[in-house]
């Protein structure tokens, strides 16, 4: 069967999404980038494997996130595109109609601005730590609470408490204030849920029209308290699409369909699985050349240099014999 | 004399005038080197915390330029056009480096306004010659030659569409041709994808600073439009929408350029603002704009803040975006 893969790297989770010609998800899977995008990549290479039956072709790659040159490079992809693109490529294919794309996954987030199917503004927050994934687990365990029935409890709130949501250092010290004062977990939770809504709109959203259908990803959009919130504040059904938490990856797997159908002739950059049992390493070092001092990194496969960057001036990533 | 001049804010307007000035007064001019780290770490390092992101790197290369210079020229610049000023900032910059940097060589800090008349400049000229021990029929001497010239480069910058990059710069210096061709009223490639970028001309055409914005647009294929470019008439017209006068000349350039060029439809493909942390005319600026520009939704729109952190990844990954943005618009 022919199929089309998509990974998604990070700096919290590494997705993978195995698509088949139609678009049609096969398997996908989460995984902790944990600071060691290579070997969790070749992890889940190695997972996707031992996971598929052997009629199965892969026919093209997509990469994207901010791990997506090393991806590719680890991999062999055929399209590299930036997280905003394949994330709003993979929301079109579920909800065509999508206008509004609201993304929070564990390390950042952002808004997404379509009319009729295409993208017409994006902003992304990649420095407030108030605002994702990250923050919301770091919470939930303080709490003593396990992430996954944040959402469960936060809805039960009848009293939400008010957190101040500005900055994650103030809405932890804020909340454990409330905490010590005795508030309801459930409503604290649920406090939680709006001051983070109420900060990415303020923020990542600000002065951009949001109009249905508000269509809500990422790793967050599992937490149907955040999800509620968003709908009492925006006023507005909020879609969350059934592969949410891997979107990125669908989207660099869609893109990789699209290239290849374009282009009937091209083959494959696919290493094949076998990539996953190859020996990486990525080294780095300063170079000297100027006072830059540019931190070059390269990656060996096997021993032998595959790519090079990282240099302002092309002097190293240009100079690579492959 | 070794004449220190720093490459940074001014230089990115006034620098041919002030090189060609010393020259013909018979000194050489020592500019100090691109941006690079260093510079930007002594910047941190000797400027004030609160300070923009510009006036910290300036302070770099004011540190740059220590051990081979002479005099170190940082004029105090109050007006570059008639009727307008620009950012405080610019006036107190001698005094903020003196207290700032110890061991300093002598400073040429003579003051710089045309907020009477754009002839003022000749004032300005007269009080460095005389800091510098000239006779008023050299230092008028080198006036005009520096001043004549420096006209000649601003057409040709505009004519020729040429962003004052230092290799731009570097081109108008070695061409004798003429540089008189007739400019378009607009600079719109047909053919291109047209990309308006707006900012300070010490963020835009500095490259280390502005992460090779310039180059990486224009190996997309994009025809990159800067205010430096449009002719002045244009600005004016496109500033004279607002309901109130500007004041300040960035931000008119600014506010003038997006105004001139929002309504051309698709000839216009995306406009991109890049800003720097820490200034306030910049986000007075940028809030107009986006309000302006994202509410009528009559052209993509990107702002870009940059500050001493940046990283490149998050920066490419909306550059990229964007890139996709315009495109998917121009295919429409
Ligand atoms: S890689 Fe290029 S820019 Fe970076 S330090 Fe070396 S020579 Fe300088
Ligand atoms: S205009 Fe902004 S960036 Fe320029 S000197 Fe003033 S505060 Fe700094």
């Amino acid at each position: 069967m022919e199929c089309y893969l998509g990974i998604d790297v990070g700096s919290v989770s590494t997705n993978f999404a195995l698509i088949d010609k139609h678009g049609k998800m096969l398997k996908k899977l989460y995984l902790r980038t944990a600071g060691r995008p290579i070997e969790t990549i070749k992890s889940g290479l190695k997972m996707l494997k031992e996971d598929l039956k052997d009629d199965i072709e892969i026919k093209g790659v997509g990469t994207t996130g901010s791990g997506r040159k090393l991806a590719s490079v680890i991999v062999g992809a055929d399209v590299v595109k930036n997280e905003i693109t394949a994330h709003a490529v993979a929301s079109i294919s579920e909800i065509p109609t999508v206008q509004t794309i609201l993304e929070i996954g564990g390390q950042d987030s952002k808004i997404i601005i379509l009319r009729d199917g295409i993208v017409v503004d994006f902003a992304m927050n990649t420095v407030c730590a108030a605002g994702t994934g990250s923050f919301l687990d770091r919470q939930a365990q303080r709490l003593g609470i396990p992430i996954e029935l944040f959402g469960e409890i936060a809805i039960r709130s009848k009293n939400p408490t008010r957190i101040a949501g500005r900055c994650a250092v103030f809405a932890e010290s804020d909340m454990i204030h409330k905490q010590q004062l005795g508030y309801k977990v459930e409503d604290i939770l649920k406090g939680l849920c709006q001051a983070l809504v109420r900060n990415y709109l303020a923020n990542v959203a600000k002065g951009k029209e949001i109009n249905p259908p508000v269509v809500f990803q990422g790793g967050v959009a599992a937490n149907s308290g955040i999800k509620r919130a968003f709908e009492e504040e925006l006023g507005m059904e909020i879609i969350v699409p059934e592969h949410f938490d891997v979107m990125g990856a669908l989207g660099a797997a869609l893109l990789a369909k699209k290239a290849m159908s374009q282009n009937k002739q091209k083959q494959t950059n696919f290493y094949g699985f076998e990539a996953a049992f190859k020996e990486h390493r990525a080294e780095s070092f300063e170079c000297n050349g100027c006072p830059n001092l540019c931190e070059i990194v390269q990656i060996y496969v096997d021993n032998k240099l595959i790519a090079r960057w990282g240099d302002r001036c092309g002097r190293w990533s240009e100079n690579v014999a492959v | 004399m070794r004449i220190g001049v720093p490459r940074a804010l001014f230089y990115y307007m006034y620098y041919p005038f002030w090189k060609i000035f010393f020259e013909a007064l018979g000194h050489e001019v020592i500019l100090s080197s691109p941006t690079n780290k260093k510079i930007l770490k002594d910047g941190l390092e000797f400027a004030v915390d609160d300070a923009c992101l510009p006036v910290k790197v300036f302070h770099g290369h004011i540190v740059d330029l220590l051990d081979r210079v002479d005099v170190l020229f940082i004029p105090r610049i109050i007006s570059i056009e008639p009727g307008e000023f620009i950012c405080p900032k610019f006036l107190g910059l001698p005094d903020m480096v003196k207290s700032s940097i110890p061991d300093l060589p002598p400073i040429i800090d003579s003051n710089l306004s045309v907020y009477k008349n754009r002839k003022d400049l000749i004032g300005h000229a007269k009080s460095i010659g005389t800091d510098l021990g000239h006779s008023s029929r050299l230092i008028l001497k080198a006036y005009t030659i520096a001043s004549t010239k420096f006209n000649s480069y601003k057409k040709f910058q505009i004519s020729h569409e040429q962003l004052p990059l230092d290799s731009g710069q570097k081109s108008f210096f070695d061409s004798n041709s003429s540089y008189f061709s007739r400019h378009k009223n607009k600079c719109l490639g047909e053919n291109t994808l047209n990309v308006l970028l707006l900012g300070h001309p010490y963020n835009i055409y500095d490259n280390y600073i502005s992460m090779n914005l310039i180059t990486k647009l224009q190996k997309n294929g994009i025809k990159v439009i800067t205010p430096e470019i449009i002719p002045v008439k244009n600005i004016s017209a496109g500033a004279k929408n607002l309901k109130k006068r500007l004041f300040w000349t960035m931000g008119k350039n600014i506010i003038g350029s997006t105004y001139y060029y929002m309504d051309c439809g698709k000839a216009l493909d995306g406009i991109i603002h890049l800003a720097s942390f820490g200034c306030g005319p910049d986000s007075i600026v940028g809030e107009l704009l986006e309000r302006k520009l994202s509410r009528n939704r009559l052209v993509p729109f990107l702002r870009i803040n940059i500050d001493e952190h940046s990283g490149e990844e998050g920066f490419n990954t909306r550059l990229e975006a964007f890139i996709d943005v315009i495109e998917g618009r121009r295919r429409n």
